[in-house]
């Protein structure tokens, strides 16, 4: 009698898990939006209709501030998290463990808590910032808070450490006797840079990145919160048309359409980073 | 002074607490869980297992999950209670349509959404009239039975018992805008353009809607022309550009009316502030117009109707809990649930009247809430209310 793979035993918990909690609901989801319009049973006959209202109704809009906060917050934290990995991996010593620590702990305390302290922050007149400078200096200053400028500033504040991790990973990576090497050889700092440290750290950064955008694409909360709903996001529309609307296959046509550009980033970058290069360190 | 105390005191409120952000802007990973909840939900007909024996269910506004009446509940009948706070009314009907029945056992909705909704869609069960009805005979002379909203279509089923209800309207700064002013002004306070980025909008979409066509002169619940449907986007328009901020969370609201950013905001009411004002910030003003469109009325008065789930694992547990919290003690409790102060039917009773202290009555601007009330028209479904949504949402994606 043939014995069952053992690897394919191991695997089958996850895989039903993956089946009934991931497959599962996103092909509901791309059901519902064949549906017709403002239905509530998936027995209607199947349309495009909601794909053309989408776009005829200027969905494109939420869609694009979406794509190009997660793009803008993906870069800023990769510019900040850079210099800040190299220090943690190759200068810091043994405060690296407590800088880390530090960066790490607000990842266990709600987004919203957060995001409401740096709104008590950046408020006006009573605020923690206006009210202490003005309180400090008698000096009167306006504030940020309801604009693109403070949901972007809440989005690099939650997402930073997404990107610094992993980033992390792939600077400790590069070995430091190549780098000394080339500046042995005579290569200036952008150099060793561009042909040293950026390829052996790009899993890493890759990965971060990847985990930004795409938590950055699907996020609401730095707008509702500190941006004032001076833009309509993404997420935002979805959750209008799915409550408010009572419009569910429109919210999951919208829903399809996010799925598909968030996939369109990650499986040509997936497809390109040597995870088990990073998994061995 | 006063004043910095008070800001600080309403900063260090945990904002998670009551009917808050959290709840009602969920975060991506919340809605994506609900989402999932609800397909999967729909997809096999039936939620989650319930357990059984002595546990009610609620899907409730905030103040049925406050722990003085889990407790006292628990006290009188041994039985526990779980619950969830709604994010909104259409969410929660989302959610019974999506096959939750099978999960809640008592659900706690605005007036329109039982006798229109849930009931002819089969979501709901009636109440036996004999049991219930007499408990209308305590509550204020509107709600005298059979009370429309209460009732169905054809006047045969009692859908449930009425028990908090307000008006919603608007909120200003009493120290800015006279509330005698701002009554008299109603809703054409927000169309003066001197009057731009000075307010704020509380996201409560729904009710958006109705105020802007109050704004627009059009009665939100009477049937509309071609030309109301011009005058409700050039208004939703203005309003949406013109507002300083957008926000799902009053308590934003409240400290940026505090912080002299905006002076007014909409929708609001005594819901929205009285916590406020009780913390003694009452330039924070409830106004609800004298006048408006809606057959000469420019309120609106919510009603909320406390109703059984048509859940076939429910037993007669939630007819004692509907009943129940009627009563003089847990009808307070609820009235003050959760610390949002907020009238109920049952202050028809000199027995729950006498309960609310001086300054709850002052928070809850009591004197003024029969006037409140005269002025409003009650809280409906809206005809047409898809395109006019999709008109307002299309503002607001068009906002930035």
């Amino acid at each position: 009698m043939r014995r069952p793979n053992p690897g394919i035993l191991t695997m089958l918990p996850v895989l039903v898990f993956l089946l009934a909690g991931f497959v599962i609901p996103i092909l509901v989801v791309a059901l519902y939006s064949l549906m017709p319009p403002r239905t509530f049973d998936l027995a209607g006959s199947p349309t495009f209709t909601n794909y053309a209202t989408a776009f005829a109704e200027g969905y494109w809009r939420p869609l694009m501030w979406s794509a190009l906060g997660a793009a803008a917050t993906t870069l800023i934290c990769l510019v900040l998290a850079w210099p800040t990995a190299r220090v943690l991996a190759h200068l810091a010593g043994r405060w690296a463990t407590l800088v880390t620590l530090l960066i790490a702990l607000p990842i266990f305390i709600s987004e919203s808590v957060r995001l409401f302290g740096l709104a008590l922050f950046m408020m006006p007149g009573g605020g923690i910032l206006a009210g202490s400078i003005d309180a400090l200096f008698g000096v009167s200053i306006g504030t940020i808070l309801y604009t693109r400028l403070a949901a972007l500033l809440g989005l690099v504040y939650i997402h930073f450490p997404f990107v610094l991790f992993p980033l992390l990973l792939g600077v400790s990576l590069i070995p430091k006797d190549q780098v000394e090497a080339a500046r042995d050889l005579g290569a200036s700092g952008w150099q060793v840079f561009r042909e040293i440290e950026a390829p052996l750290a790009a899993p890493g950064a890759a990965v971060g990145a990847l985990l930004c955008f795409v938590l950055s694409l699907g996020a609401n909360a730095e707008m509702n919160i500190l941006g004032g709903q001076a833009v309509t996001v993404i997420t935002n529309a979805i959750e209008q048309r799915f409550n408010y609307a009572q419009d569910w296959p429109l919210g999951a046509a919208l829903t399809v359409l996010t799925v598909l550009l968030t996939a369109a980033v990650v499986f040509p970058v997936l497809k390109r980073i040597d995870v088990d290069r990073l998994a061995r360190r | 002074m006063r004043r910095d105390l008070k800001l600080r005191q309403l900063a260090a409120r945990n904002p998670l607490r009551g009917r808050s952000s959290l709840q009602l802007a969920p975060t991506r990973r919340q809605f994506v869980a609900g989402l999932a909840a609800s397909a999967g939900a729909a997809m096999f007909g039936c939620g989650p297992a319930r357990e059984q024996g002595g546990e009610l269910a609620l899907l409730t506004w905030d103040a049925y999950a406050d722990p003085r009446l889990l407790d006292l509940w628990r006290d009188r009948t041994g039985g526990s209670i779980r619950y969830e706070i709604h994010i909104s009314d259409p969410t929660s009907v989302n959610r019974l349509r999506a096959g939750e029945t099978a999960v809640w056992d008592f659900v706690n909705l605005n007036n329109p959404w039982a006798r229109k909704e849930l009931w002819p869609a089969g979501l709901i069960r009636d109440l036996p009239r004999e049991r219930f009805e007499p408990l209308y005979g305590a509550m204020f002379e509107k709600f005298a039975p059979p009370y429309y909203w209460a009732m169905s279509e054809d006047g045969e089923h009692l859908l449930g018992v009425v028990q908090r209800f307000e008006t919603f309207d608007f909120v200003v700064n009493s120290d800015v805008i006279s509330p005698g002013l701002a009554k008299d002004e109603g809703w054409d306070l927000f169309n003066n353009p001197d009057f731009a980025n000075r307010y704020g909008i509380l996201a409560y979409e729904d009710w958006n809607v109705m105020d802007i066509c109050m704004g627009a002169g059009i009665d939100p619940f009477g049937e509309k022309t071609g030309d109301d449907y011009t005058a409700f986007e050039a208004t939703a328009r203005r309003w949406i550009n013109n507002a300083r901020m957008i926000t799902t969370d009053f308590a934003q609201l409240n400290l940026a009316v505090i912080n002299g950013e905006i002076d007014a905001y909409f929708t609001g009411g005594t819901y929205s502030i009285t916590s406020a004002r009780l913390e003694g910030v009452d330039n924070l003003y409830a106004i609800t117009p004298y006048r408006g469109p809606a057959g000469g009325k420019g309120g609106i008065n919510w009603i909320e109707l406390n109703s059984a789930v048509a859940n076939p694992g429910s037993g007669e547990d939630v007819l004692d809990f509907l009943e129940w919290i009627t009563e003089p003690e847990p009808a307070w409790i609820v009235a003050n649930g959760n610390g949002n102060l907020q009238p109920v039917s049952q202050m028809a009773q000199p027995e729950v009247l006498s309960k609310f202290t001086t300054e709850q009555l002052a928070a809850l601007q009591w004197d003024e809430f029969d006037e409140r009330i005269e002025n409003s028209v009650e809280f409906d479904i809206v005809p047409d209310y898809d395109r006019l949504y999709d008109i307002y949402a299309a503002a607001i994606r068009a906002r930035g």
